[in-house]
C-alpha cells in the first residue's frame, strides 16, 4: 500500500531506501518555493538509527503493513526486551534501540502490543498510560503543597519521574510512557 | 480545531510584545510610515505555492467573494505607486492548506516593511541593524541565546544560493540553473524525480540537506539570489540565472524574505500568468487576479525593495521558545 507523504502519521511504518522505518515524528512544511514537504523523523526497525527526511507532501510513500499482538513483557538484557505471545507461547524479542526509552516503565509481567511484520517482532506500541508503584520519594514540606511545585519520586521500575508534592511512597501512579510525564493518581484497590 | 488559553506563556508573551514595540521605535525612528490596511480583498495577487482562505460579503441578494490576504504586498505596492513613500505594515496575514506546527500557524503577524530607492543589499542592512537594535533593548547586548546557541546580532554570514548547494550539497552552480542536469543529480542522490518539476525537486533538496545548515555559526545568514524560476516578485539580476531575493535565517528557522522589487510591468504580468497557471495545475481556489496592483505596476512602481517577515517566529528565537504557541496567551489549532 502507498500513501502521500502529506498524510503520513507517527507510528506508521514505511518502506524508504529498501529499508522499514517507524515514523516517529511529521511536520508539513511549505517553504514558499516548489513543493510543499513532509519533515519526517524516521527510526530504522533495524539498526535504531534515526535519521530527518523531507519528502515532497505529494510523493508517494509504501506503507509497511504490520500486526499488532498482544504480549507479556517478561525481561530484559542489554541488548534485546523479551515477551510472550499469550496465545502461542512463543517468545519473542525486540531489540532495545526499537523499544526506546518506554523500556523503563515497563513492570515485568504487564501485557502490551507488539508490533509484528513477517513474523518478526520490529516495535512495541507505546501504552497511553502505565501504572506505577512509587518506591521512593520525600515528605514535601508542610505549606509548599500550593501551585505547580513538583518533586522527584523514584518508580518500582527504577524510572524517575517529577509528580506532585502531594504524593506519598507507596501509592500508584499513571505516568505517560512516551513523555515520561505524571498524569494522576491510578485508583487504589 | 480548539481555542486554547495558555496564561502560562505570559513572560514569554511580554517579551514579544517588548519585541515588537522594540521593532515599531527602530522603524518610526528611520522614518517608515505605518499603514493600517484591509485583510479582505476581493482580488489577490496569484501566488503559485500558497493557498488562500476564500470567505463572501452578503447582503440582501448580493454575493461577492472576498479573500483573507495572504500578504499585504498588494495594498501597499498601489500605495508605493502613489507616493506614499517608505513604508511597513505589521498585521495578520492568512495562509491556508498548511497545519499547524512548530513553527507555522495559518493566521500569523507579517511584518513588511518598504524602503523607496534601493535595493535588497540595503535591506539587508536595514534587517540587521534592526536585529541588532531590538537585542539591545531586550537584553542590553549584541547576543541573544536560542535553544543553547548563542547568536551576535552584530554580525552575520552572507552566502549565494550557489554557494550554499556547493558547499552543503556538492552540486555545482552549472547543475543547479540547469533543470535537467539538476534532477538527474538528485535522482542519483536517492530523490524521487518522476513526475516532479525542477521547482518540487529543488524545494525538497533546499529543505533537506541546505536550510538546516543557514544560521547556525553563531550569527544569522543571509542567502542570497535564487534561481529565477523562484523570482516571484523580485528583479532579474544580469547573470539572467538568479533574482535579487534574499531570505534570513536563525538556527535553521526562516525569518524573512526580502526582494528588490520587480517593476517591469511587462515581465510582471507575465509571471503573474504563470503563478496563475501553477495555481490552476495544483488545483487551488480560483480567485480574481488583482488588476488594480497591475495598473499601480503601470503607472510606475518606484525602484524599491521590500520584505516580509513572520513576526511570531522572531519572537519565538528572542524569547528562547521551542515552537511558535509558546510565545502566544490564545491558540485555535487542532
Amino acid at each position: 500500500m502507498s500513501v502521500q507523504a502529506g498524510n503520513l502519521k507517527k507510528g506508521e511504518f514505511i518502506i524508504y531506501q529498501n529499508d522499514i522505518w517507524q515514523v516517529q515524528k511529521t511536520e508539513f512544511y511549505s517553504p514558499g518555493k516548489g513543493a510543499a514537504l513532509m519533515r519526517s523523523k524516521l527510526k530504522n526497525v533495524t539498526s535504531g538509527k534515526t535519521i530527518d527526511y523531507a519528502f515532497k507532501s505529494n510523493e508517494s510513500v509504501e506503507t509497511v503493513e504490520v500486526t499488532s499482538i498482544e504480549m507479556q513483557y517478561l525481561y530484559k538484557d542489554t541488548e534485546n526486551a523479551f515477551f510472550m505471545d499469550q496465545q502461542t507461547y512463543n517468545q519473542y524479542e525486540v531489540p532495545l534501540v526499537m523499544v526506546g526509552d518506554i523500556i523503563h516503565y515497563f513492570k515485568e509481567g504487564e501485557t502490551m502490543y507488539i508490533y509484528v511484520h513477517n513474523d518478526k517482532p520490529i516495535s512495541v506500541r507505546p501504552p497511553v498510560s502505565v501504572t506505577l508503584k512509587v518506591v521512593e520519594s520525600e515528605d514535601a514540606a508542610r505549606g509548599d503543597t500550593v501551585g505547580g511545585a513538583k518533586k522527584e519520586a523514584i518508580l518500582e521500575t527504577g524510572a524517575k519521574v517529577m509528580v506532585p508534592l502531594f504524593i506519598k511512597q507507596n501509592e500508584l501512579i499513571t505516568v505517560n510512557p512516551e513523555t515520561g510525564e505524571y498524569t494522576g493518581r491510578a485508583n487504589s484497590g | 480545531m480548539q481555542i486554547q488559553t495558555h496564561i502560562d506563556h505570559l513572560d514569554r508573551y511580554k517579551t514579544y510584545r517588548r519585541m515588537t514595540d522594540a521593532i515599531h521605535s527602530f522603524l518610526n525612528a528611520n522614518h517608515y510610515l505605518e499603514l493600517d490596511l484591509p485583510i479582505l480583498s476581493p482580488a489577490l495577487i496569484p501566488e503559485g505555492y500558497l493557498e488562500v482562505f476564500e470567505t463572501e460579503f452578503r447582503y440582501m441578494q448580493k454575493r461577492e467573494k472576498l479573500y483573507l490576504t495572504p500578504s499585504p504586498e498588494l495594498f501597499i505596492k498601489r500605495l508605493l505607486s502613489e507616493g506614499v513613500g517608505d513604508c511597513y505594515y505589521m498585521g495578520k496575514s492568512f495562509r491556508n492548506s498548511e497545519p499547524t506546527s512548530d513553527k507555522h500557524f495559518s493566521e500569523f503577524t507579517m511584518l513588511e516593511l518598504y524602503k523607496v530607492g534601493e535595493n535588497y543589499t540595503y535591506m539587508k542592512r536595514v534587517v540587521s541593524d534592526m536585529m541588532r537594535t531590538i537585542t539591545q533593548e531586550l537584553y542590553g547586548t549584541d547576543w541573544l541565546t536560542f535553544q543553547g546557541k548563542k547568536v551576535n546580532l552584530a554580525d552575520a554570514e552572507e552566502l549565494t544560493v550557489a554557494e550554499a548547494f556547493e558547499r552543503y550539497a556538492s552540486i555545482k552552480p552549472s547543475d543547479l540553473f540547469d533543470p535537467d542536469a539538476f534532477i538527474a543529480r538528485a535522482r542519483e542522490k536517492g530523490y524521487a524525480t518522476e513526475g516532479f518539476s525542477y521547482e518540487d525537486v529543488w524545494s525538497q533538496l533546499y529543505t533537506q540537506e541546505i536550510e538546516s545548515h543557514l544560521g547556525t555559526s553563531g550569527k544569522p545568514t543571509f542567502l542570497f539570489d535564487y534561481p529565477l524560476v523562484f523570482a516571484a516578485l523580485s528583479k532579474p539580476n544580469p547573470d539572467g540565472k538568479t533574482a535579487q531575493r534574499f531570505e534570513f535565517y536563525i538556527e535553521g528557522i526562516e525569518l524573512g524574505n526580502c526582494y528588490s522589487e520587480l517593476v517591469d510591468h511587462e515581465l510582471q504580468s507575465k509571471r503573474l500568468q504563470g503563478e496563475q497557471e501553477e495555481r490552476k495545475r495544483s488545483g487551488k481556489i480560483e480567485h480574481p487576479l488583482d488588476y488594480g496592483f497591475l495598473d499601480a505596476l503601470h503607472k510606475g512602481l518606484p525602484t524599491s525593495t521590500g520584505i516580509a517577515i513572520g513576526l511570531e517566529r522572531m519572537g519565538m528565537v528572542w524569547s528562547d521558545a521551542q515552537s511558535l504557541s509558546d510565545i502566544m496567551l490564545l491558540t485555535i489549532q487542532e
